[in-house]
C-alpha cells in the first residue's frame, strides 16, 4: 500500500562536513571580490556579466569543478560545486558571463561532445574564458520547443543553417552557442527531426543578433537570425536526431540548481535589514516564514544534488523545486514592498534598498519564464503522478 | 528511506491500512476510542517506537521513526501514536519507565509552583486524550533544571472536548499523584518542540493521503466526457498539491535528522532552526492542501459520508497545535531580526 507521494521523496543529503572548508574560502573570497560591486548590479547577479570575475573564479578553480582534469577541470563533486555556486548566489557575485558554460553546457559537452571539442573548450569554461549562450525557443515555439523550425542542411562542406532564435541571453557576446536546429523536416518527426550544434560564434559568418531590449531598458537577450550560416561537418553534438533526449538532459542542469530559489535572496537579505530593528511580531512571523521556506527549498535542492551525484535523474524531482521555488521567490518582491512601504526606484535614486527592490520586482516575472514555465513543470509532475 | 523506516512503514501501514477505513473511523468518532486497536499498536510495538531498549523499545532516534509519526496523520490515526512517542522519547532520556497503558501527554511546561508535595497540580490543562489517559507525562521547569514527571490522572476534573479533527482534547484540573519525576537532559520546554515536529510529521502524511484521495477520485470522476485529471486545471492542482506535501515531508524529515544529530538543547547549533521551519512551513501549508484536495473532489468532498474529511479536519487542527505558522515563524524571525541580512544565510547553512 504505497502513497503516490513516495514518488517524491527529499530524503535529507546534508552537505558533507569537510566542503564547509571549501565554504569559508568561497566566501572570504567573495567579500573581497564583491565589495565594489553596486548592489543593483549584485540584486540579480545571474544576469551581470562580467568577463573578469568570472577569470577569477576560475583561476580559484571554482568553475568546471566537475570536469575531468584531463580536460583542465578538476575532477571534484557535484556538491563542491553546489556550495560555490550557492555562496555566489546569494552574495550577488555577478556570474552571468560563465552561468550557462559552468552549469550546463560544460557538462553537455563532456558527455557528448567529440574529442577535439572537449579539449579545446572544457579547458576554456573550467578557467572561466567562454562565454555560451543557448539558441532554443524561437519566435513561434517557446513552451512547445519541438516545433522549432530553424533548420540545418547537410551540404558538401558541413552544415547551413537558416531560422531564427529568439529570448537568446547574452547571444551579442558570447563565444559560443549551443542550438538545438531540425536536421529532419518530416512532419512525422516533430522530435526525432532535432540535433544540437555547437557554434564558434567568432568564427561563423551568417548569424546576427539583435538585442531586444528587456522591460527594464535592459539588453541581455536577444534575437538571433541566422542566413546561411556554414557550420562544419563537426558542429553536431552528439547524434544527429537525438537532440530532444539531449537537450532534456541539458534542461534537467538548467532546473536543479540552487539558482532556482536564490534568484531573490539577496532581497531577502537586504529586508531583514530594513526591518530588523523595528519589526513587529506579526512582521517578524512574515520574514520567519520565508526564512522556513529557504530552509525547506534548500533540502530539497540539496537532495536532487545528491542524486544527481549518485548518478540518478531526478528529472521530476527537479520540476517540483523549480516550480515551488519560482512560486516562492516571486512573492518576495511584493512582499518586501508591503512590510516597508517603501516605493521600488531606479538604480541612483532612492535608497539602496529602494534600488534592490526597483531591480527584482521588474526582473520576477521572468522567474516563471526561463528553463520552463510552471504551465510546463506542473505538467511534467502531473505526468510523473501519472495523470498525463 | 533506510531498512528501519522501510520496515516501520510497512508495519504501521498494514495495521491501520486494514483497520482505519471511512467505515471504522466513523464508529470511533461515533464510540469513542478505539481499545483493541490501541492494544494491537502496543503490542506491535508502534507506541513504544521511540521508546529507550531498556524500556523494550527499539532504540532508534527520530529520523528512523519518522515514518510511524507520518502514518499517524495518513491514516488519520485516532490514537495518541505521536504523543506515546514523545513520551518515551522522554522517558528514555530521563531513564524513567512508563506506566502501562495510554499516555496523557500536557504540552505545556510544568512551572515549578504546579509540583508540590502533594502532586502535580494542573488547572484546565488541555491534555490530549485526558480522558482515556492512564498516566499523565510532563516536563517541568524546577529552576535548576528540567525534570521529567508521571502522574495518575486519578480524582482529577476533566472537562471534555474534542477538536476539529474529533480527537479528544480534554482539559484537566485537580491535583495529579506523582508517580515519578526525574531530572531530565533535555530543555524543560521539549514537549513543544517534539508535539511541533510530530504534527509536522502528520501534516506530511495526512496530505500525502488527502492527494492520493484526489488523484484516486479525480481519475475516476468523468465530466464533459473525460475524467477530471484529464483537465490541465485538474492536473496544476494535483502537481501543486504533490510539491507542497513534498515541502513538508523533506523540512521534517531534515529536522528529524537533525535533532538526531544536535539535539535541542538552546545554545550552540542545535535542532530548534529546522524544526520551527518544519512546524512553520507544514502549518503554511495546510490551508492549500485542503484547499485543492476538496476543490479537486467537488461537493461529495463535502460530505461526511466520503472520508476526505477525516484528513482535512485534522489538518486543520494539526494546524494550530503545538504553534502555528505565526508563532515558529516569529521564532524564525527573530533569529533573522538578531543575526541580519547578512547572518542569515550562514544560520540556513550552518
Amino acid at each position: 500500500m504505497t502513497s503516490v507521494a513516495d514518488k517524491l521523496r527529499f530524503e535529507p543529503s546534508p552537505l558533507p562536513a569537510h566542503l564547509e572548508t571549501l565554504r569559508t574560502e568561497v566566501r572570504a573570497f567573495l567579500k573581497e571580490a564583491l565589495a565594489d560591486v553596486p548592489v543593483v548590479t549584485r540584486s540579480h547577479s545571474w544576469e551581470a556579466y562580467d568577463a573578469e570575475f568570472s577569470a577569477k573564479l576560475g583561476a580559484r578553480g571554482w568553475l568546471g569543478m566537475t570536469l575531468p582534469k584531463e580536460y583542465g577541470g578538476h575532477g571534484r563533486s557535484a556538491f563542491e560545486r553546489y556550495v560555490v555556486v550557492e555562496e555566489c548566489l546569494v552574495a550577488g557575485a555577478p556570474t552571468g558571463f560563465h552561468w550557462v558554460a559552468d552549469r550546463q553546457s560544460g557538462p553537455l559537452l563532456l558527455r557528448y561532445g567529440n574529442e577535439a571539442q572537449k579539449r579545446e573548450i572544457l579547458p576554456k569554461i573550467a578557467a572561466g574564458r567562454a562565454c555560451f549562450a543557448i539558441g532554443m525557443s524561437e519566435p513561434n515555439s517557446g513552451s512547445d520547443l519541438a516545433s522549432l523550425r530553424t533548420r540545418a542542411e547537410r551540404t558538401a562542406t558541413g552544415w547551413r543553417v537558416n531560422g531564427t532564435k529568439i529570448w537568446t541571453s547574452n547571444a551579442h557576446r558570447a563565444n559560443y552557442m549551443i542550438a538545438l536546429f531540425r536536421t529532419d523536416p518530416d512532419p512525422n518527426k516533430k522530435h526525432a527531426g532535432l540535433s544540437q550544434f555547437l557554434i564558434d560564434l567568432s568564427k561563423t559568418r551568417g548569424i546576427t543578433p539583435r538585442p531586444i531590449k528587456n522591460l527594464q531598458g535592459g539588453r541581455n537577450f536577444n534575437e538571433v537570425a541566422f542566413v546561411d550560416a556554414e557550420l562544419p561537418p563537426d558542429a553536431l553534438i552528439g547524434t544527429e536526431g537525438q537532440g530532444w533526449r539531449q537537450v532534456t538532459e541539458e534542461l534537467a542542469f538548467e532546473r536543479s540548481g540552487p539558482e532556482r530559489y536564490l534568484s531573490c535572496f539577496f532581497l531577502l537579505r537586504k529586508l531583514i535589514d530594513q526591518v530588523r530593528d523595528r519589526a513587529s511580531p506579526a512582521t517578524l512571523a512574515r520574514i520567519g516564514t520565508q526564512v522556513a521556506w529557504a530552509a525547506t527549498l534548500r533540502t530539497m535542492s540539496l537532495s536532487i544534488a545528491a542524486k544527481l551525484n549518485a548518478g540518478q535523474d531526478p528529472a521530476l524531482e527537479a520540476s517540483v523545486v523549480k516550480d515551488l521555488g519560482c512560486q516562492w521567490e516571486q512573492a518576495l518582491p511584493g512582499l518586501a514592498q508591503e512590510l516597508c512601504e517603501l516605493e521600488p526606484t531606479l538604480e541612483g535614486f532612492g535608497t539602496e534598498y529602494q534600488q534592490v527592490l526597483g531591480s527584482l520586482v521588474q526582473v520576477a516575472p521572468s522567474f516563471s519564464l526561463r528553463g520552463g514555465t510552471p504551465e510546463i513543470m506542473r505538467g511534467i509532475i502531473a505526468k510523473g503522478l501519472g495523470v498525463r | 528511506m533506510n531498512e528501519t523506516q522501510q520496515m516501520l512503514e510497512d508495519s504501521v501501514n498494514r495495521l491501520f491500512g486494514d483497520r482505519l477505513g471511512w467505515d471504522q473511523l466513523t464508529a470511533i468518532e461515533e464510540h469513542g476510542f478505539p481499545t483493541a486497536l490501541w492494544q494491537e499498536a502496543v503490542e506491535q510495538g508502534i507506541t513504544k517506537v521511540l521508546a529507550s531498549e531498556a524500556a523494550g523499545g527499539m532504540g532508534v532516534g527520530w529520523y528512523d521513526a519518522y515514518p510511524v509519526l507520518r502514518a499517524a496523520g495518513r491514516h488519520a490515526v485516532p490514537l495518541p501514536v505521536a504523543e506515546a512517542a514523545i513520551a518515551e522519547w522522554l522517558a528514555g532520556q530521563a531513564g524513567v519507565e512508563l506506566p502501562e497503558g495510554v499516555p496523557g501527554l500536557l504540552p505545556a511546561t510544568l512551572g515549578p509552583a504546579q509540583l508540590t508535595a502533594a502532586g502535580l497540580r494542573l488547572d484546565s490543562v488541555r491534555t490530549p486524550w485526558g480522558r482515556n489517559a492512564d498516566y499523565l507525562v510532563g516536563v517541568a521547569e524546577t529552576g535548576t533544571g528540567a525534570e521529567l514527571v508521571v502522574a495518575s490522572p486519578k480524582g482529577l476534573a476533566i472537562a471534555s472536548e474534542d477538536n476539529i479533527g474529533r480527537d479528544p482534547r480534554d482539559s484537566l484540573t485537580g491535583t495529579a499523584a506523582l508517580i515519578a519525576r526525574q531530572a531530565l537532559p533535555q530543555p524543560a520546554d521539549s514537549v513543544r518542540w517534539l508535539g511541533a515536529l510530530a504534527r509536522s510529521a502528520q501534516i506530511a502524511g495526512a496530505g500525502a493521503a488527502a492527494l492520493d484521495l484526489a488523484l484516486k477520485y479525480s481519475s475516476e470522476r468523468s465530466q464533459f466526457g473525460k475524467p477530471l485529471s484529464g483537465f490541465q486545471a485538474i492536473q496544476h492542482y494535483l502537481a501543486d498539491l504533490a510539491g507542497l506535501v513534498a515541502s513538508v515531508d523533506a523540512i521534517t524529515m531534515a529536522a528529524c535528522a537533525g535533532l538526531d544529530q544536535r539535539g535541542m538543547a538552546p545554545s550552540g547549533r542545535n535542532a530548534r532552526f529546522e524544526i520551527a521551519a518544519a512546524k512553520c512551513r507544514a502549518s503554511e501549508a495546510v490551508e492549500k492542501l485542503t484547499r485543492l484536495s476538496h476543490q479537486c473532489h467537488g461537493a461529495i468532498g463535502f460530505t461526511y459520508e466520503y472520508g476526505l474529511h477525516f484528513l482535512t479536519r485534522r489538518l486543520w487542527a494539526w494546524r494550530a497545535e503545538f504553534g502555528g505558522a505565526g508563532e515558529w515563524g516569529e521564532y524564525l524571525g527573530r533569529i533573522a531580526a538578531e543575526v541580519g541580512g547578512d547572518g542569515i544565510w550562514p544560520a540556513i547553512t550552518a
